[in-house]
């Protein structure tokens, strides 16, 4: 195995993925506008989370309808703990319980 | 300044601790694939600590597999992640503007982090100790499941399917959090209908394009429309 062409691969990779998180905090460091900057900050995260979630339901594999139900039921699982008891740890630990337990337990 | 540092620690540990749940499995996963390449499971640990991207790692095992040469992968990792260019957007005017805690930050933003920084109301916002705990916290849990999944993969099969929904879970709670104090739900419907165009034109591209969609839609909005609420 050649260990120097991994690190090497490793070190370009580290530091392109870098570049890509640093790039706007180098190009706006002299933006001086920052009531447009604070409005960004305030109405893109949400627009991304809807996004990640779209994101995250799409990679789930869900190659029959059992596992689409029972993504579903653990994706309404997660709104409704989280909307009575606001706890996210609660909400995000039963709501993979479910999904979990469902493809191992009952094979869906 | 205004609270302890256990307190900064203990913070970051409980709002970090679903992310452990995602981070630990999905580490795992590429340890485990990235034994199928023969390196020292050790390798597996370090691309945690120097690449620190999951879909990037994951793509690495395959980029080693092919053997390509350094400025394809430079390339290729600049284009899988360019997503990461609009997160800083949100995040600028919290972090820190000097030091190497800014660059650490700024080294561990990945979704996962980001969503929990931007879930803190901007008034209560932590201090740059609480935010270096929580990317610290998020990337240990990261590389210890790299190295777990690495190591013991050919001690025992630990079967981590379905722990994936994990991370779908997290993203659900932080956007009710964020839901909840936005002023323009409007704007979430802009970004559900931006998914579902990217998913259906550009599937393989679906976060670049959705999230550019997203910031489109944002400027037109924050240059015409003026400041509200």
């Amino acid at each position: 195995m050649d260990n120097s062409y991994l690190l090497g691969i490793f070190t370009v990779m580290g530091i392109a993925t870098f570049i890509t998180r640093a790039l706007p905090f180098v190009a706006l460091a002299k933006v001086k506008n920052h009531s447009v900057l604070d409005q960004f900050g305030r109405l893109l995260p949400p627009m991304i989370m809807v996004v990640l979630v779209c994101f995250g339901l799409v990679s789930l594999e869900v190659e029959s309808i059992d596992r689409g139900g029972l993504s579903a039921l653990s994706f309404v699982v997660v709104i409704l703990l989280h909307a009575y008891f606001r706890n996210p740890l609660l909400s995000i630990l039963v709501g993979t319980g479910v999904y979990v337990i469902g493809i191992q337990g009952f094979g869906l | 300044m205004s609270q302890p540092i256990a307190s900064d620690f203990l913070e970051a540990l409980r709002d970090s601790a679903p992310v452990m749940f995602g981070y630990i499995p999905l580490g795992m996963a590429f340890g485990v694939l990235f034994q199928s390449l023969g390196y020292h499971w050790l390798f597996a640990p370090l691309a945690g600590v120097v690449i620190y991207a999951g879909s990037a790692q994951f793509m690495a095992v395959g980029l080693l597999a092919a053997g390509v040469s350094y400025t394809e992968a430079f390339v290729a990792t600049l284009v899988l992640n360019s997503r990461h260019i609009f997160y800083g957007l949100s995040v600028l005017s919290r972090y820190p503007k000097h030091g190497l805690s800014r660059w650490y930050l700024i080294f561990g933003l990945t979704d996962e982090t980001y969503s929990l920084i931007t879930a803190k109301p901007p008034e209560s916002s932590g201090t740059t100790r609480y935010f270096v705990y929580l990317t610290g916290l998020n990337q240990s849990y990261w590389v210890l499941g790299c190295a777990l999944g690495a190591s013991l993969q050919s001690f025992f099969a630990f079967d981590s399917a379905g722990f994936e929904f994990a991370l779908v879970a997290l993203f659900l709670v932080l956007l009710i959090e964020q839901v909840r104090s936005m002023s323009e739900r409007w704007l979430l419907a802009v970004a559900l209908c931006a998914s579902g165009l990217a998913y259906v034109l550009v599937p393989n591209q679906f976060l670049l394009v959705a999230i550019g969609l997203c910031l489109a839609t944002l400027m037109v909005r924050v240059r015409g429309g003026g400041v509200h609420g």
